[in-house]
C-alpha cells in the first residue's frame, strides 16, 4: 500500500476524515418517480411498479440517486489528481422505503485507502449516505466509491 | 428457473441470462426518474463530444438493472445488499448482457449471495458486483 497520495500521506488522511460527517439533507420520496425508476429498470415484481400492491416501496437502489450538498468536508485534502471517477456503489436495504416518505440523510467518509496496479496507484475515497425515515429508523446505507489517480 | 424458496437454491446455479433494453427511450425515462437527465446519458452527440463512443447507461441504472433480474429469478425475495463496481462503459442503445451464478449459501439466515456481470456488446465487461438476497421462511 502506498503512503502518500501527492502530498497527502493516507494514513493520516484516513484517521482525521473517517467518520466525519459534512453533509444533512432532506428528501422526499415520490411514488411516480420510483414507479418509472422500477419500469424503466424492467422491473416485473408488483412490489415496485403497483402502487395498490400492499408491499408497495421503491426499488432497494433508489437512494442511489439522492445526492448530498458536497463531495468532500470543507477543508478535506486534495487526494490524488482531478475529479475522479465513479469506482461503483454498494447498497444496503434496512427496510422498505415507502412512497411519500420522508429521508433524512447524514453523509460521512466512509474510508479512504488505496490500492496499486498495473495502472499505477488509484486512491478510493468511500462516501457514506445513510438514509432514517421519519420515525428514526434507518433505511438504506449508500456506499460511493470514487477513484483517483494518485 | 424461477426460484420459489431458499430451498430451491443451490450453490453454483446460474441466474437465467438476461439481455435488458437499454434504449435511449428506457435510458431517458430512467434519468428522468432519477434527476439525472445529463447529456452524456441522453443524447449520442454530446457523448461523443466528452470522448465517449455514444451514450452511456448510468451506473446506478445497471445497478438496477441487475436487481430487476434478480427479482425475476427469485419471485418475492429480498436484496439485502447490492455492490456494484463500474468497471467499463455501457452504451445506450447496444446489446448488453447479464448474468448471475450463486455463490454461497447461509442456511440460518436463509439468505444467498450471488456474483453479477454484466457484459457490453463488444464483449468488455462493464459492471461487476454481488448481491445478498433473503429468502422468507
Amino acid at each position: 500500500m502506498a503512503e502518500s497520495s501527492g502530498s497527502v500521506d493516507i494514513a493520516e488522511a484516513r484517521a482525521e476524515w473517517v467518520g466525519v460527517e459534512f453533509d444533512w439533507a432532506e428528501f422526499t420520496i415520490d411514488k411516480d418517480a420510483m414507479i418509472q425508476w422500477a419500469l424503466a429498470c424492467g422491473e416485473t415484481d408488483e412490489r415496485f411498479i403497483d402502487p395498490l400492491h400492499s408491499d408497495f416501496q421503491a426499488h432497494p437502489s433508489f437512494t442511489t440517486h439522492c445526492m448530498s450538498g458536497r463531495l468532500f468536508p470543507k477543508n478535506f485534502p486534495q487526494i490524488g489528481g482531478g475529479f475522479g471517477i465513479d469506482g461503483g456503489k454498494t447498497v444496503t436495504a434496512h427496510l422498505p422505503i415507502r412512497a411519500g416518505a420522508t429521508l433524512s440523510a447524514i453523509t460521512t467518509i466512509a474510508d479512504i485507502f488505496d490500492k496499486t496496479g498495473r495502472s499505477g496507484t488509484m486512491v478510493f475515497i468511500v462516501q457514506r449516505m445513510e438514509f432514517k425515515d421519519e420515525t428514526g429508523a434507518l433505511v438504506s446505507t449508500v456506499d460511493w466509491k470514487m477513484i483517483k489517480k494518485a | 428457473m424461477k426460484v420459489l424458496s431458499y430451498d430451491d437454491v443451490e450453490l453454483g446455479d446460474d441466474l437465467p441470462g438476461e439481455i435488458p433494453d437499454v434504449s435511449m427511450l428506457k435510458v431517458t425515462a430512467f434519468c428522468t426518474a432519477a434527476k439525472h437527465v445529463f447529456e452524456r446519458f441522453v443524447d449520442h452527440e454530446a457523448a461523443r463530444k466528452e470522448g465517449f463512443p455514444a451514450a452511456i447507461v448510468p451506473g446506478i441504472m445497471s445497478q438496477s438493472l441487475l436487481l430487476a433480474m434478480i427479482h425475476r429469478w427469485a419471485p418475492g425475495c429480498t436484496v439485502r445488499k447490492i455492490d456494484t463496481v463500474f468497471r467499463g462503459t455501457l452504451l445506450v442503445d447496444s446489446k448488453v448482457t447479464m448474468s448471475g451464478a450463486v455463490t454461497d449459501t447461509d442456511d440460518s439466515a436463509r439468505t444467498v449471495e450471488v456474483d453479477l456481470v454484466i457484459t457490453a456488446e463488444d464483449g468488455r465487461t462493464g459492471v461487476i458486483g454481488t448481491a445478498v438476497i433473503e429468502f422468507q421462511a
